[in-house]
C-alpha cells in the first residue's frame, strides 16, 4: 500500500511540472465555449470567450444565476472540458488534456476555494492544510501548513474538527488548504456566499492578499459590491462577456465595503 | 401518491445497495432456516428406517465363542410366561471373520444369517440390487463398505475359509446404520464388513451348521419390555453352557450413537446458524440504518414545514420494507438451497432405507420473521431518531453526516504521515462504532468459519497424536486380535509365528476394567494391554516411570478420575479363581501418564498384570513386526484365513483411516466457507459502497485538488485494512472461544472417551486472515469505476 507523501514520482508528475509562465498571462482563453446537450436540446453555457489574466491579478468574475460564471471557473480549473476553443493556463494546454493530465494539473496548477468550504470533516484545520501541500507533494508540508495557517490568521484551533469551527474559520481553513498547495493560481466560487459581511470582509480580504503576493486570484460571485474590490471584473451574462475592465464606479477599498 | 412516487424514486437510487443488503439477509435467514431442518429430518428419517426394519427390542446372545442348534434360543423365548407378548423372533447366526475382495480389500467381517427373510427382525433392506433367494448361497452387502471401496452392485468376495460368497445387492440393516468396531466408529466402514446371508446359507459357509448364537425379537407393548426382559433372563438359565445375556435397544450403538448425535450435531449446526444469522443482522441493520440516515436531514426540513411523521416515515419504511420482502424471497430461496444440501449431506453419510425431509414451516416462518424484522427496526430506528430531535438540529448540516463527536476522534493524535494517509485512520476515528459493527459483522462471520474448522483442526491434532502414540517403533507394525485367551505355546500361535511375513511377535493381553472410586466418585472404563515391557516392540510412553510396578494410565482418564502418578486406584476386572473367570476388585499404582487421547487405553507389565488378572502365560492379543522386506500389508494378506484369529489391523491405517474420514466433512466445510466469505463479501462491498456515497463530496474535493482516483482507492483500502484486522481479530478470538465451549459440550456429552484439546492451524488462521482483510479491502476496488465517473462540478456545489 502506499499512500501520497510517501511515493515517488509518477507518470503524471512527469507530465505536469507546471510552471508558471515566464513571459505571457497566466491563464489564456481563446474562443472558449461550453455547451450540453440535454435531450435532443444544446445548451450553451458558454461562448465565444477570450480571456488572458496575468500573474497576481485579482479578478472578480461577475454575472447573475445562470450567467456562465461557475462553467469559466470549472474550464479553467480543469473539473471540465471546453467544447469549443483553446485554453492554457499556467503554460500548460488543457484543451485536448487527458483525464489524467488534468488531474496533474490541478495538483500543481490550481486550487479551489468552495462556497460550502468542502473541508474534510474527518481531518482537523491542520490536517485539511496540509492535505493542499501533500496533495502537491511540496516539500516541507508541516512547515508549509504553518505559513498557510498564519496567511488566513488561523494559528489557533488548528486541532479542531471542521464542524468544531466557525464558517469564517471554515473557510480559513480552506483558503489555507489552497496557500498550501504552493500552486500559482486560487480560484474561489461564491467564497463568502454562507458568510455574514464582517467576516465575507475577512476571508476577501485574505484572498487579496494572495495576490498581492503574486498569486492570480479569481473569485467568481454575483454579488456587484464585492466586485469592487478587484483589479479587474469580468462580467459575464448569458455564457458571454459583456464587460472586462476595472470596477465600475471605481475600485473601493476593503474597509468600505458593505452588503 | 406523492410519497409513494417519491419513495419509488428512492428505491430505483439505492437498488443496487437493497439487493445487496437483501442477500445478506438472505444468506443468514437461509443459513438459519436451512440449518435448523435436520434434526427433525433425522428424526423423522431415524423413526421411520428402524420401523421398516423391525429394529430388535431385546436381543439374547450367547457368549463369544458359544453356539446353540437352531431353535433352542427361540424354545427359550417361547418358554416365558409372556411370550405371547412377543410379536416376532428371529434366530441368527453372527460370526466374526475376515473378508476380501480381489488382490487389495482384506478386512474384518461381520457375517450375519437371518435376517434376509422379509418378516425377520432386524430385517436387511438391499438399497441397490436385491435380496437374494434363501439356498442360493449368495448373500448381501453392507452398502456403505462397499461404498467406500467402490464395489459393484452385484459380485463375489471372498470369506476366511477361501469361500468364495456371491452378493447380489447392497444393502444395510438397522444395526449398521451407522457402523462401529471394537476400535471406534472411524472409518469402520471402511474397515468392517458385513455381509448378510439367509440362516442356513451363513451356517454352512462359516462351518456352523445348525447353529446359531443370538436370538432378536419385538415385542408389541414398549412398556412391557422390562418384565419380559427379566423374564428371558430368567428362561436363560436352561442354558447355562451358552453364557446367555439379554439386552435391549440401549445396547445398540448404532441405535444410541444416531439419536444421540442428533442434539450434538443440531447444537452445532444452531451454533453456526446464529453466528451467521448475527452477523447478517448486524451488517443488514447498519447498512440500511446508514442509506436511511441519509434522508435524516429531509425528515427534518419536513418536519420544519409541518410535515406529519406517518408521511416522514413512508420513505425511510418503503426502503426497509422492500429490503424486508427481497430478504425474505432471497431467504427462503438460500433456505431452501442450505436444506437441500443438508439433505443430500444427511443421505451421502448416512444409509438410510427411508429418509423423510419434509418441508420445514416452523425454521422457514422464524427466518422470514426475522428477515422481516431487521429491516424494518434499521429503518425505523433513524426515523425515531430524526423525529425525536427539534426540527433546527435535524436540518443542520452535521446530521447528514457524522460528526465525530465520540471521545475517540483523537484530535490531538499525530501520526509522522502525510494528511492523505491519515485519512483512513480519521475516517475510522469519525465513526468508531459504525467501523466496529462493520468489524464485528465480518468477524462474527470469521469466527463461525474458525470454529468449524478449528473443530476439524482439534479433531486431527488429537488422532495425529493417537498415531504417532501407537506408529512409534514403526508404521508396519500389525495389531492381531485372537478369537480367544490362549495359551503362549497354542499351536495356532506357532503357526502364526511361522508365516513367513511375520517377523517378530509381542503376545498381549487385552482385558477390560472399570476403575471405581468413592461413592459419587466417577467411574472410568479401561481397556488394558499387559506385554512384557522389557523386551516389546511398542511400549507406552508417559510421564512417570517404567511399566513395571503398574498402571500407565492416559492423562485424559487421570484428569477425569482427579489422580496423579504414585495414586492408587481400585480396579473392577476379570480375573482367573479357582471358581473360574470372576469380577474381583484390586488396588494399583498408577505409574505414569500417556497422551494417547484415547481415555481407555491403559497398559501393564505382564508381571504385574499376571497378579492381577491371574493369568500368566496366556494371550488374546499380538503386535506383530513384519520380517526383514516385508509390509503390514504383505502379513495381513499372509494372515488371512489363518486359524485362531479374528481381525488384524495395520496401526498405520489409522491416520489414512483419519484422513479419508475427515474427507467428509468437506461438503459441509464448503457449504460453511462459502456462505461465510459470501457474506463477508456482501458485507463489506455494500459498506463501501455506501461509505463511497456519503463521501461523494469529500472525494470530489480530493479530486479537484488533482488526487488521482487510484490514491483515494487507496486511502479506502486502507481503511478496509484497518477494519479487516479488527475483524479478524474478533473472528479469531471468538471462534476460539466457541471453539473451546464446542469442545467442551462435546467432551461432555458424546466425547467422554476422548481428550480433545483446542487447535486452530495455521491454516485456518490464514483462512480467517484472508477472508477478513480480502473481503474487506478488496471491496474498494469495484468502485473505481464509480469514483472515475463522478460529476466533480456538480457534486462540488452541492449544497448542504
Amino acid at each position: 500500500m502506499h499512500l501520497p507523501g510517501t511515493t515517488t514520482p509518477t507518470d503524471d508528475d512527469r507530465v505536469s511540472t507546471v510552471a508558471p509562465s515566464p513571459t505571457g498571462p497566466r491563464i489564456d482563453l481563446d474562443g472558449v465555449g461550453r455547451s450540453y446537450r440535454i435531450g435532443a436540446n444544446t445548451v450553451t453555457a458558454l461562448a465565444d470567450v477570450d480571456l488572458h489574466i496575468g500573474e497576481g491579478e485579482f479578478v472578480v468574475i461577475l454575472g447573475p444565476s445562470g450567467s456562465g460564471k461557475t462553467t469559466l471557473l470549472n474550464l479553467i480549473g480543469a473539473l471540465d472540458r471546453p467544447t469549443a476553443g483553446r485554453i492554457r493556463v499556467t503554460g500548460v494546454d488543457l484543451t485536448d488534456a487527458t483525464s489524467r493530465r488534468r488531474t496533474a494539473f490541478r495538483r500543481k496548477g490550481v486550487s479551489f476555494v468552495f462556497q460550502s468550504f468542502n473541508l474534510f470533516p474527518g481531518l482537523t484545520a491542520a490536517e485539511n492544510i496540509r492535505f493542499g501541500a501533500d496533495v502537491a507533494r511540496r516539500p516541507d508540508p508541516e512547515h508549509r501548513t504553518a505559513d498557510a495557517a498564519a496567511a488566513v490568521g488561523l494559528t489557533e484551533r488548528l486541532d479542531h474538527f471542521p464542524h468544531q469551527l466557525s464558517g469564517g474559520e471554515q473557510q480559513r481553513v480552506a483558503i489555507a488548504r489552497a496557500i498550501a498547495t504552493g500552486n500559482p493560481v486560487i480560484l474561489a466560487d461564491e467564497p463568502t456566499g454562507e458568510l455574514d459581511v464582517v467576516t465575507g470582509v475577512q476571508i476577501l480580504r485574505v484572498l487579496e492578499a494572495q495576490a498581492r503576493s503574486g498569486m492570480t486570484v479569481l473569485v467568481v460571485t454575483h454579488n456587484r459590491e464585492i466586485s469592487r474590490i478587484a483589479d479587474r471584473v469580468i462580467e459575464l451574462s448569458s455564457g458571454r462577456i459583456v464587460a472586462d475592465g476595472p470596477p465600475a464606479g471605481g475600485r473601493i477599498d476593503l474597509a468600505d465595503l458593505q452588503w | 401518491m406523492f410519497w409513494l412516487r417519491w419513495s419509488w424514486r428512492d428505491l430505483r437510487h439505492h437498488w443496487i445497495a437493497l439487493v445487496v443488503i437483501s442477500l445478506v439477509i438472505a444468506i443468514g435467514t437461509g443459513v438459519y432456516a436451512g440449518l435448523s431442518n435436520t434434526s427433525t429430518w433425522r428424526l423423522l428419517s431415524y423413526d421411520s428406517s428402524y420401523a421398516t426394519t423391525r429394529l430388535h427390542d431385546l436381543r439374547i446372545a450367547a457368549a463369544p465363542g458359544a453356539f446353540v442348534e437352531t431353535g433352542r434360543l427361540r424354545a427359550v423365548v417361547d418358554s416365558i410366561p409372556s411370550a405371547d407378548a412377543v410379536e416376532q423372533a428371529t434366530e441368527r447366526l453372527v460370526v466374526a471373520s475376515q473378508l476380501a475382495v480381489g488382490d487389495e480389500i482384506l478386512v474384518t467381517a461381520r457375517i450375519i444369517g437371518g435376517t434376509l427373510d422379509a418378516t425377520a427382525v432386524d430385517r436387511v433392506v438391499a438399497l441397490d440390487g436385491d435380496v437374494p433367494v434363501p439356498d442360493s448361497g449368495a448373500a448381501v452387502l453392507e452398502t456403505k463398505f462397499a461404498e467406500y471401496h467402490d464395489l459393484p452392485t452385484s459380485g463375489e468376495v471372498t470369506v476366511a475359509g477361501a469361500e468364495t460368497v456371491p452378493y447380489t445387492g447392497l444393502g444395510v440393516g438397522p444395526e449398521e446404520f451407522f457402523i462401529t468396531t471394537p476400535e471406534g466408529t472411524v472409518m469402520a466402514e471402511a474397515d468392517l464388513a458385513t455381509l448378510y446371508l439367509h440362516l442356513d446359507d451363513a451356517q454352512r459357509i462359516t462351518g456352523h451348521a445348525d447353529l446359531v448364537n443370538e436370538v432378536v425379537l419385538t415385542v408389541g407393548d414398549d412398556s412391557g419390555i422390562g418384565a419380559i426382559a427379566d423374564e428371558l433372563r430368567a428362561a436363560a438359565a436352561a442354558l447355562p453352557d451358552a453364557g446367555l445375556t439379554v439386552t435391549d435397544v440401549s445396547d445398540v450403538d448404532a441405535h444410541r450413537i444416531l439419536y444421540e448425535d442428533i442434539d450434538n450435531d443440531q447444537q452445532f449446526f444452531t451454533m453456526f446458524a446464529v453466528l451467521v444469522l448475527a452477523a447478517a443482522a448486524l451488517a443488514s441493520f447498519t447498512l440500511v440504518n446508514r442509506i436511511v440516515a441519509a434522508q435524516r436531514r429531509e425528515i427534518g426540513i419536513g418536519m420544519a414545514i409541518g410535515v406529519g411523521r406517518r408521511h416522514l416515515a413512508i420513505r425511510p419504511l418503503a426502503i426497509g420494507t422492500a429490503i424486508a420482502v427481497l430478504g425474505v424471497i432471497a431467504g427462503l430461496g438460500a433456505g431452501w438451497l442450505m436444506a437441500r444440501a443438508m439433505q443430500g449431506l444427511l443421505e451421502d453419510v448416512l444409509p438410510l432405507p427411508d429418509y423423510r425431509t419434509p418441508f420445514q414451516i416452523g425454521p422457514f416462518a422464524r427466518a422470514a420473521a426475522l428477515g422481516v424484522a431487521i429491516p424494518m427496526a434499521a429503518s425505523a430506528w433513524p426515523v425515531w431518531r430524526a423525529v425525536s430531535v427539534e426540527p433546527i438540529e435535524a436540518i443542520r448540516v452535521g446530521h447528514l453526516t457524522i460528526r465525530g463527536r465520540s471521545r475517540l476522534t483523537g484530535r490531538h493524535l499525530r501520526l509522522p504521515v502525510s494528511s492523505i494517509a491519515m485519512v483512513p485512520v480519521r475516517q475510522i476515528l469519525r465513526a468508531p462504532w459504525r467501523a466496529g459493527i462493520t468489524a464485528t459483522g465480518v468477524g462474527i462471520a470469521i469466527a463461525a468459519l474458525v470454529s468449524v474448522f478449528g473443530m476439524l483442526d482439534s479433531f486431527t491434532a488429537a488422532i495425529d497424536v493417537a498415531d504417532a502414540d501407537i506408529t512409534r517403533g514403526g508404521r508396519d507394525r500389525v495389531i492381531v486380535q485372537l478369537t480367544e485367551t490362549m495359551p503362549l505355546g497354542d499351536p495356532r500361535i506357532t503357526a502364526i509365528d511361522a508365516v513367513p511375513a511375520v517377523g517378530t511377535i509381542d503376545p498381549g493381553l487385552r482385558l477390560p476394567a472399570t476403575v471405581v472410586g468413592d461413592d459419587g466418585a466417577p467411574t472410568v472404563d479401561l481397556l488394558i494391554d499387559a506385554y512384557d515391557v522389557d523386551s516389546a516392540v511398542w511400549t507406552p510412553v508417559g510421564d512417570g516411570g517404567a511399566a513395571t510396578d503398574g498402571l500407565v494410565i492416559s492423562r485424559k482418564a487421570a484428569d477425569d478420575l482427579d489422580v496423579a502418578v504414585g495414586d492408587r486406584i481400585a480396579l473392577r476386572h476379570p480375573a482367573l479363581t479357582a471358581d473360574g473367570v470372576t469380577v474381583v476388585e484390586s488396588t494399583v499404582a498408577v505409574i505414569a501418564l500417556h497422551d494417547n487421547p484415547v481415555r481407555a487405553l491403559a497398559y501393564l507389565d505382564d508381571s504385574v498384570a499376571a497378579g492381577l488378572f491371574g493369568a500368566s502365560g496366556v494371550t488374546n492379543l499380538l503386535s506383530v513386526m513384519p520380517a526383514p522386506g516385508a509390509t503390514g500389508d504383505q502379513v495381513e494378506r499372509a494372515l488371512f484365513g489363518a486359524d485362531g484369529l479374528t481381525s488384524t489391523f495395520p496401526v498405520a491405517r489409522m491416520s489414512e483411516a483419519v484422513d479419508e474420514a475427515l474427507s467428509t466433512f468437506t461438503g459441509f466445510l464448503l457449504i460453511i466457507a462459502g456462505a461465510v466469505v459470501g457474506l463477508a463479501g456482501l458485507i463489506a462491498v455494500n459498506a463501501s459502497r455506501i461509505a463511497v456515497e456519503e463521501r461523494r463530496r469529500e472525494h470530489a474535493t480530493m479530486r479537484a485538488f488533482g488526487l488521482p482516483v487510484r490514491t483515494i482507492v487507496m486511502t479506502l483500502i486502507a481503511e478496509g485494512a484497518i477494519i479487516g484486522v479488527a475483524a479478524t481479530g474478533i473472528g479469531l478470538g471468538l471462534g476460539a472461544l466457541l471453539l473451546d465451549w464446542l469442545l467442551g459440550s462435546l467432551a461432555d456429552r458424546t466425547l467422554q472417551e476422548f481428550s480433545i484439546t483446542r487447535r486452530i492451524a495455521m491454516s485456518t488462521v490464514g483462512l480467517a486472515m484472508s477472508t477478513g482483510l480480502a473481503a474487506v479491502t478488496l471491496a474498494p476496488l469495484l468502485l473505481i469505476a464509480r469514483l472515475r465517473r463522478m460529476d466533480l462540478p456538480s457534486t462540488l456545489r452541492v449544497m448542504e
